[in-house]
């Protein structure tokens, strides 16, 4: 059963095409790693599915809504009720500690719940930097706050842009068994972009991108 | 969590929630004190505009044609006390009774009236002092007032003309009087002798009557409403007007207790005080808003560079779920606390500034009225949500796709 349907999707800057046509379509519960080089359309293919971004044409289907057909707030809500964000860059509030940070996308989704915001940590292994700033946490364990954040309002989808690209290579696989770990225990879709080989090696299916268009779609057995 | 987000960004930003709070608190005391000026300066202003003299005259009605028929008519000097019992006798400063006659051998004018004279009001507690002293300042005297019934005050034209001086002596009504001094008007008394009124009236046989009166009123500006015609209103609309302190109302009131008499407005002392008023308003309200926006602008400005300094975080908390909603009350919850603080030093600082105007340019300070507090936190709220609305728009124009990218 596909979650993700992409159509014809073109996206244009105004000094290249990024997105040339992409068509896409991603099953339920599917691990997808999007991988090309830098200025492939990845991330941007990756945003216009997370409803960040619009396509300058083609549609976009998630859990059979056409988000393209959208408002904003309408896509707000789209995105806290289905979507789960993991950046690059550990994009958390400085001032906010880790509960706190987990907590915000709880507040925007419906209301605010400590408990639970503990818990989404202990489950990522931060047990013990409940109260610690971004400031005072390592690379990987600020990840692990954005996947508790990600995951805190129990999206379908799991939206992750280049995870590790900032993280050594023991920080690289802790976070991406902890990824496959709640990915098995809740069988959320997983659509991740990278360009290291090695994160591609955990995905169920590896789509290769290269000058906005997909040039290669793999499924690998695992 | 909508609070915690807030005061951190006033924890971590806290310069420029002080300069916010700063340039709320400036635009709303200025607005404020100038409010507080708009407020009372018809009544400061006015005070002021009485050293122009008296803008009610009141003289004995049908004069005109009782003259025709050689029947002169006078009001009576029982009624003047009647002037300070009207709805609007608290706006009474003064008033000044004429007698005028003609010195039957000579021919000239004999004019009496009030230099200084204190009157018992009933219901009040001190004496009113009124006369020519407070109700035409401009009198000039050189010498003194009348004290005694032998004394007399000459006009100064006619003084060169007759060639007196002070210390003269001067036949009246078949009585010796000395000159007790020179007086300058610019007006009729320059030519003529001047009596205090009860012995003119003595003199003249005119025991009791008097010419005519001049009042001076605090008066409430002419608009077009007051310039309607009372007989033409509706009871409301005459109630309205009535209870208004226009100079027509004043003098509408004056002419029930004189009996036989017509109040009529000094028309061009009272127009000009109407205009000059509205003028001054009118700039006050002008000043009052330049210093809002000036305020706003100063929130505006500073609250961008916030956002951009945020633009980040605005952008992760789109991407994470927050709407238009979310992101407005969080930049207007901002807004209202600076509003709400800047509001609080305004008024603060709008007791000393008004007091300063009052005492400075009026010589007392301004009235604090109660509705001033309300009215601050009313202004600076309103400062910081115009200085709020295009860093939220700005806000609402991030696009988390751009901010957010691996970098």
């Amino acid at each position: 059963m596909s979650i993700i349907e992409v159509q014809s999707l073109r996206k244009d800057y105004s000094t290249a095409a990024a997105l040339r046509g992409v068509d896409l379509v991603i099953e339920k519960g599917q691990w997808v790693s999007i991988i090309g080089p830098s200025g492939s359309g990845k991330t941007t293919l990756l945003n216009i599915i997370g409803g960040l971004d619009h396509p300058t044409d083609g549609k976009v289907f998630v859990k059979g809504t056409d988000i393209n057909a959208l408002s904003e707030d309408e896509l707000s809500v789209f995105r806290r009720e289905n979507i789960g964000f993991v950046f690059q860059q550990s994009h958390l509030i400085p001032y906010l500690d880790a509960t706190e940070n987990v907590m915000l996308a709880q507040y925007f989704h419906s209301l605010p719940d400590r408990k639970e915001a503990e818990e989404a940590l202990k489950r990522v292994g931060l047990g013990h930097r409940l109260t610690h700033r971004p400031s005072q946490l390592s690379g990987g364990e600020q990840q692990r706050v954005c996947i508790a954040r990600a995951l805190i309002n129990n999206p379908s989808i799991l939206l992750a842009d280049e995870p590790t690209g900032n993280l050594d290579r023991t920080n690289t696989r802790n976070v991406l068994e902890l990824l496959r770990r709640l990915h098995q225990e809740e069988h959320f879709t997983v659509v991740m972009v990278t360009h290291d080989p090695y994160v591609t090696e955990w995905a169920e299916r590896v789509i290769k991108m290269e000058d906005g268009r997909i040039i290669t779609d793999e499924s690998v057995s695992g | 969590m909508l609070l915690r987000i807030v005061r951190s960004s006033f924890v971590n930003q806290k310069k420029a929630m002080a300069v916010m709070i700063v340039a709320v608190a400036v635009g709303t005391a200025i607005a404020s004190s100038l409010i507080s000026l708009s407020l009372d300066i018809t009544s400061k202003v006015s005070k002021e505009l009485r050293a122009f003299g008296a803008n009610i005259k009141v003289e004995p009605r049908l004069q005109g044609i009782a003259e025709v028929a050689g029947q002169r008519r006078y009001l009576r000097s029982e009624d003047l006390l009647k002037i300070k019992t009207i709805f609007w006798r608290h706006n009474i400063l003064g008033f000044v009774p004429f007698l005028y006659t003609i010195e039957p051998s000579t021919g000239h004018t004999v004019i009496g009236t009030w230099y200084r004279k204190s009157i018992k009001v009933p219901g009040e507690r001190e004496p009113f002092v009124t006369g020519a002293s407070e109700v035409m300042p401009w009198w000039q005297i050189k010498g003194r007032w009348p004290e005694s019934e032998n004394e007399v005050l000459l006009g100064r034209e006619l003084s060169s003309r007759l060639n007196l001086r002070r210390g003269d002596r001067v036949e009246l009504f078949g009585r010796d009087f000395r000159v007790s001094g020179i007086l300058s008007t610019g007006s009729k008394e320059d030519d003529a002798f001047v009596l205090p009124l009860e012995v003119l009236q003595k003199l003249s046989g005119l025991n009791g009557k008097i010419s005519e009166v001049y009042v001076s009123a605090l008066t409430t500006p002419m608009d077009d409403f007051a310039y309607k015609d009372p007989e033409k209103m509706s009871p409301r609309e005459y109630e309205k007007w009535y209870c208004t302190g226009y100079v027509t109302s004043i003098a509408k009131q004056i002419e029930e207790v004189m009996r036989g008499s017509r109040a009529r407005p000094i028309w061009p002392v009272a127009e000009t005080e109407g205009k000059v008023l509205k003028r001054l308003g009118l700039l006050i309200y002008l000043l009052s808003a330049v210093s809002v926006i000036s305020a706003a602008l100063g929130v505006s400005t500073t609250m961008i560079m916030s956002l951009l300094r945020r633009t980040r975080q605005v952008a992760l908390m789109k991407a994470i779920g927050a709407d238009r909603l979310n992101t407005v009350l969080i930049f207007l919850t901002e807004a209202l606390i600076v509003g709400f603080l800047g509001g609080l030093t305004g008024y603060l600082l709008s007791l000393l500034i008004s007091k300063y105007i009052g005492v400075e340019v009026f010589g007392t300070p301004l009235r604090q009225r109660a509705i001033l507090f309300p009215l601050s936190l009313g202004a600076s709220v309103l400062i910081a949500v115009l200085g709020a609305y295009l860093p939220i728009r700005k806000a609402l124009a991030i696009r988390p796709a751009l901010i957010l990218k691996g970098e």
